[in-house]
């Protein structure tokens, strides 16, 4: 795809935005994500670009840290989830839809089946030793660095409603987003006008 | 161990009926079978285990099969032989009156279990079943060519059915029963469609499949009504001791009689059978000849000594297996195709096998038996036949073949032999059973019918057997006769183990003509409970001169005559009005159902997003929102007092909060524009979150805030989709209505909310939670309910989360596969003329396929062309897939049009008018589409469910869309 997008000339100005600057006034001149970007709005922003590059795995960490934590304080897997997806988002947004397909570790529907995976396999597990479903399973450890921490089975569980939450969300962006902006590719490849959709989003 | 079977199985046929004098001593030798003998006689009930080793043989079959070609037929073959081996051995204690019994037991408490039971009828039937399933396995290892396509499948598929049907023959549960039944469906279905690239086999197996299992849907009903009445779901338990009668228990055995009509095909359900015929040849023969269409006759049959008195019963198995009989027969005569001729006469001699078996008189019930084993040995070594002519000529058309008894004499003296035994000629064993057949009916001789009833019965059944000469003599001469008008073939002769199961099979129906008393003992067994005439009947070549010899002669001249005048005989069917054809009713049926549907859907599912809240809204009003304006009224509900508990807020910053929610809200509602209108109600959703913060639940807080964060950005995705602004709605009586509805709602929520807040009357639930939850070693409640407490709950959840996201992803995407660009194709740089050139050649394409629909081809808004349309342009989009932007297809864009507009506005007119002109159902399936521009509809925009599924190629799900819905990955 890069070769091909890089090959399209970004037009100077828009029609439905006469008299503005230049489209591409802000747009990085250096590689910042991982594809050739083409963001899912309006042009690059090298701001955005930016930004996205330095907090994704920011946010990524923290919300393996609402996943670990929430048994304690405020978090849990189904907020880490929706954190983590959000750093997808926001990389969807800032790229545009080979970003994102550049970014995601795997397909949301395996993200969906691996956690549905975790989380029932993680629910029946105790049925094997004669134990009722989700019985909790947790091992209490000191260790050098951290102090006393808790290996529990709920993590397991946690982190099942985590991938399902991150498959959700990637599948509808996936869908909703992606899908009918690489339409729109291909509309306006063939010439044809979006009409008053975009003034909508701008 | 396959040399072994292969040898074995032609002779054991043979040895089938012979265990009766033998008393289960010595089983045939071979191999396998000494070994597994000496254990059966030790452990008398291996049903289960040999049930089982019919599912445990299927699952290494078709890489067998890909590895060994044909010849691992031969293994499939080994579980119907251990079947059939123990059954005989089983055979002299099941004749004497001890039925085999074991249990499984499944769900007690509901009266299911997996209980079998074996006496003489399912002993008559597992010979059928598994006896001739496994000669027929043989032939299968001779007829099918390696390599055939999806060979694997059809083995494994056969074995498992003949595992169902060998359940159904044997279980002693109705719903076992049941459960068996509509496996060998299933089954069925498989095996007829299992050329799948046909149309023809796609359609037959799904009319078989629809026939059968739907009319066993209403035996199902019919089974639960006859185990309630009589307190048991035991079959033995309810034949013994059958409920006492009145109008349900008439209800439930039509409806049980109903699905045995429709397995057994009786007429007006006989038309899925001559249908199903385009399965491959033995699978004809092992389904619609032996096994399968058994099944309707063996349940009446089974049932008939506790039911047969009942209201209603002996006419309706009387009547329509009569009329079964004579049109089955009438159309047999009209057949070219040698198959179809047969396939008719199966018609025929199950509606002749059903009311011997309904009658439910003792001569009937031995009259039955010997038919059910002769029909069983005929019929197949008739298909198998067929099956050797059509391997080795092409052809099976009566038309076009000629002097090939010359040419296969063994083959043509067994088949002639098998067809004398259909025609009811002596010495076979279809002469023997007939005698019997026509002596139940002699007027007086039996206790039921009465006379009058058994003088038609006796007439309709020697008509019936003169069609039956006729159409055997035709079968015969069709197949094996020198014609002088049709040019001989040349073909290779077919191979002795090919030719050896027919011949097999035929010296069965030859050995148990000669030797009638071989079967008896298991006719006298099944039959000698029920109701008897004066003396009693044995099933023997001679009785004397009797009525029914005479009787047979009639039927021997005059079916003789009709054959020499079959000229006559044609022009007198061709001048016949024709019949309406009940597969007509059929078609007619299932596009009635489909019309109903699309009728339904299309009425209540508008598609306007306001339509459905406003009906959610309003039921919420109509039911528990009258019911609290009563409560209130009446003082039912108390109104908790103003005074004291009462609490405007806890602290002042709620107040702030509640201002910005209120305000907001407002300014939603009046806001024209949809970017701010969806802005403000996400402000609307923050402020929510800051009531959780001050109530101190920062979980929930944080969870809304991130949910309501992504809502508002899916939703940017959709809004830019659609226009600017919300159309404008006229000041009219629908906008009042709205206004007035949301209030309305509104107030009932917020009121009940207070009330029911204040209603406790119980402790709560959550009350020494925190303690458990210091128990399970958390500090955060909200989190431990989810993942521990109610982690049952979550779980339920988290798989309808799943569920969902599959659901929009499919929703959305629906009908456009390859629709995002791949990504390794794209990498290639790709000229834009080029690029150009091929998305017009494409569109062309696609145009042209939206023209062959019958659909607008033009591209743009408000086009909403039929599902066919869409789907062949999509196929045409694949044809060019590689190229970085596929061209539009004609029903792609209007689709994402349509279902964008629903959830962002809900103004389905600005989805586009709907052009799509919707599937009309008196159309042919598959190209289901009014021309031009149909009358503007708003209401049938996203409504993808009112499509009617009626071409099968269009209803298996698509892998390309899962694959598709993952944005094309590299």
């Amino acid at each position: 795809m890069a070769d091909l997008e890089s090959a399209y000339p970004v037009p100077a100005g828009r029609a439905d935005r006469p008299g503005g600057p230049p489209e591409d006034w802000e747009a990085p001149r250096e590689r910042w994500l991982s594809t050739a970007v083409r963001p899912a709005f309006g042009p690059r922003s090298v701001l955005l670009e930016v930004a996205t590059r330095l907090l994704t795995p920011a946010i990524l960490t923290f919300s393996v840290f609402l996943l670990v934590s929430g048994h304690d304080r405020p978090g849990g897997g189904f907020a880490g989830g929706l954190v983590a997806s959000m750093a997808y988002v926001l990389r969807y947004i800032a790229g545009g839809r080979h970003e994102l397909a550049a970014g995601i570790p795997m397909q949301p529907n395996r993200l969906l089946a691996l956690g549905l995976l975790l989380a029932g396999g993680t629910a029946s597990a105790p049925l094997l030793f004669g134990r009722p479903v989700l019985e909790v399973v947790s091992y209490t450890a000191v260790l050098p660095l951290f102090g006393k921490v808790k290996f529990a089975s709920y993590l397991l569980f946690e982190s099942g409603v985590f991938l399902i939450v991150v498959g959700l969300v990637l599948s509808v962006v996936a869908a909703l987003g992606a899908r009918m902006e690489a339409e729109e590719y291909e509309a306006r490849e063939r010439g044809g006008a979006w009409g008053p959709e975009e003034g909508g989003a701008a | 161990m396959r040399a072994a079977t292969l040898e074995g199985t032609p002779s054991r046929p043979a040895d089938l009926l012979r265990p009766a004098r033998r008393t289960g001593t010595a089983p045939p030798p071979g191999g396998r079978c000494a070994s597994v003998l000496p254990m059966m006689i030790d452990v008398p009930m291996l049903l289960p285990a040999i049930l089982a080793l019919h599912a445990v043989v299927a699952v290494p079959l078709p890489p067998l099969v890909r590895r060994l070609g044909p010849r691992a037929f031969l293994l499939a073959g080994v579980p119907p032989a251990v079947s059939a081996v123990w059954a005989l051995a089983q055979a002299p204690a099941i004749v004497a009156g001890r039925a085999a019994t074991a249990e499984v037991a499944w769900a007690p408490a509901l009266g299911i279990g997996l209980n079998f039971r074996v006496d003489a009828l399912s002993l008559a039937m597992i010979v059928l079943v598994s006896g001739i399933g496994a000669v027929i396995f043989c032939y299968c290892a001779a007829y099918f060519h390696h390599g055939e396509r999806g060979l694997g499948r059809l083995a494994a598929v056969l074995v498992l059915f003949s595992g169902a049907m060998l359940g159904v023959v044997t279980t002693d549960n109705l719903f076992a029963l049941y459960v068996f039944w509509e496996l060998t469906s299933v089954t069925s279905f498989l095996l007829v469609g299992h050329d799948d690239r046909k149309e023809q086999a796609r359609r037959a197996a799904t009319q078989a499949l629809v026939t059968t299992a739907g009319t066993g849907l209403l035996m199902l009903i019919g089974f639960v009504m006859l185990g309630h009445a009589a307190g048991d779901y035991s079959i033995s338990g309810l034949v013994a001791d059958p409920p006492d009668g009145g109008p349900w228990l008439t209800v439930a055995l039509v409806l049980v009689l109903a699905g045995a009509f429709g397995k057994s095909a009786q007429v007006p359900l006989h038309f899925w059978l001559p249908g199903a015929m385009v399965a491959p040849t033995p699978v004809s023969a092992y389904l619609h000849a032996a096994a399968m269409v058994k099944g309707g006759v063996y349940l009446v049959a089974r049932l008939a000594p506790g039911f047969a008195d009942a209201d209603l019963w002996r006419w309706l198995v009387l009547g329509f297996g009569l009329a079964t009989m004579l049109v089955g027969g009438w159309r047999a005569l009209r057949q070219d195709d040698l198959k179809l001729l047969l396939a008719y006469g199966t018609v025929s001699q199950l509606g002749f096998l059903v009311l011997l078996g309904g009658a439910g008189t003792q001569v009937a019930g031995v009259a039955m038996i010997a038919m059910l084993l002769a029909h069983g040995f005929f019929k197949s070594a008739l298909f198998l036949t067929v099956g050797i002519i059509d391997h080795q000529t092409g052809t099976r058309s009566i038309s076009r073949l000629t002097g090939l008894g010359r040419r296969m004499p063994v083959l043509a003296v067994a088949a002639t032999l098998a067809a004398a035994s259909m025609a009811g000629l002596p010495p076979l064993v279809g002469f023997v059973g007939k005698e019997a057949a026509l002596e139940a009916f002699v007027p007086g001789a039996a206790p039921a019918p009465g006379p009058e009833g058994s003088a038609v019965m006796l007439t309709g059944l020697v008509l019936g057997s003169i069609l039956t000469f006729a159409y055997s003599a035709r079968f015969v001469w069709g197949a094996f006769a020198d014609k002088s008008t049709v040019s001989e073939r040349g073909f290779r002769r077919p191979s002795a183990a090919f030719v050896a199961a027919p011949v097999a099979l035929t010296a069965v129906s030859l050995g148990l003509g000669l030797a009638p008393a071989l079967a008896d003992p298991l006719a006298q067994g099944y039959a000698h409970d029920l109701p008897a005439g004066h003396h009693a009947y044995h099933l023997s070549l001679w009785h004397g001169i009797t009525l029914p010899l005479l009787l047979t002669g009639l039927v021997i001249a005059a079916g003789a005559l009709m054959f020499v005048r079959r000229r006559a005989v044609s022009r007198l069917q061709n001048r016949m009005p024709r019949w309406p054809d009940a597969e007509y009713g059929y078609h007619l049926f299932v596009h009635g159902v489909y019309s109903v549907a699309l009728s339904v859907t299309r009425r209540t599912q508008s598609g306007s997003l306001p339509v459905y809240l406003g009906i959610i809204l309003a039921t919420m009003l109509l039911l528990p929102g009258a019911r609290l304006a009563a409560g209130l009224i009446t003082g039912e509900i108390a109104v908790p007092g103003v005074q004291g508990a009462f609490r405007l807020w806890d602290s002042p910053l709620e107040l702030l909060v509640a201002a910005v929610v209120v305000v907001t809200t407002i300014a939603t509602v009046r806001e024209h524009r949809r970017f701010p209108a969806l802005i403000l109600l996400s402000v609307l959703g923050f402020g929510i979150a800051g009531l959780f913060v001050l109530h101190g639940a920062p979980d929930l807080a944080l969870t809304l805030v991130l949910v309501e964060t992504l809502t508002t950005i899916i939703l940017v995705f959709v809004l830019r989709r659609l226009p600017t602004t919300f159309s404008v709605r006229p000041n009219g009586w629908a906008k009042r209505l709205t206004v007035l509805l949301c209030a309305a709602a509104g107030t009932f929520i917020a009121l009940a909310l207070w009330l029911m807040t204040a209603a406790r009357t119980d402790a709560p639930i959550s009350q020494g939670y925190t303690e458990r939850a210091d128990e399970a070693g958390g500090d955060n409640l909200v989190n431990i309910i989810l993942a521990d407490f109610r982690a049952l709950d979550t779980l339920g959840e988290i798989v309808v989360l799943a569920t969902a996201a599959v659901a929009v992803a499919s929703l959305v995407l629906l009908n456009r596969r390859n629709r995002v660009v791949d990504e390794p194709a794209a990498e290639v740089a790709v000229e834009a003329e080029e690029e150009a050139r091929l998305s017009a050649a494409a569109e062309e394409h696609a145009d042209s396929v939206a023209a062959h629909a019958a659909a607008e081809p033009a591209l743009g808004q408000g086009q909403a062309p039929a599902r066919g349309a869409g789907a062949e342009a999509g196929e045409a989009e694949m044809t060019v897939r590689g190229t970085a932007a596929g061209p539009e297809g004609a029903g792609g864009e209007s689709r994402a049009e349509a279902v964008g507009g629903g959830p962002g506005g809900g103004e389905p007119a600005e989805g586009g008018p709907a052009g799509g002109p919707r599937p009309r159902p008196a159309d042919a399936p598959g190209d289901a589409a009014d021309p031009g521009p149909a009358p503007p509809d708003p209401g049938d925009t996203p409504a993808d469910s009112a499509d009617p599924p009626p071409d099968p190629r269009e209803t298996p799900a698509d892998p390309d869309d899962h694959e598709g819905s993952d944005d094309g990955r590299p």
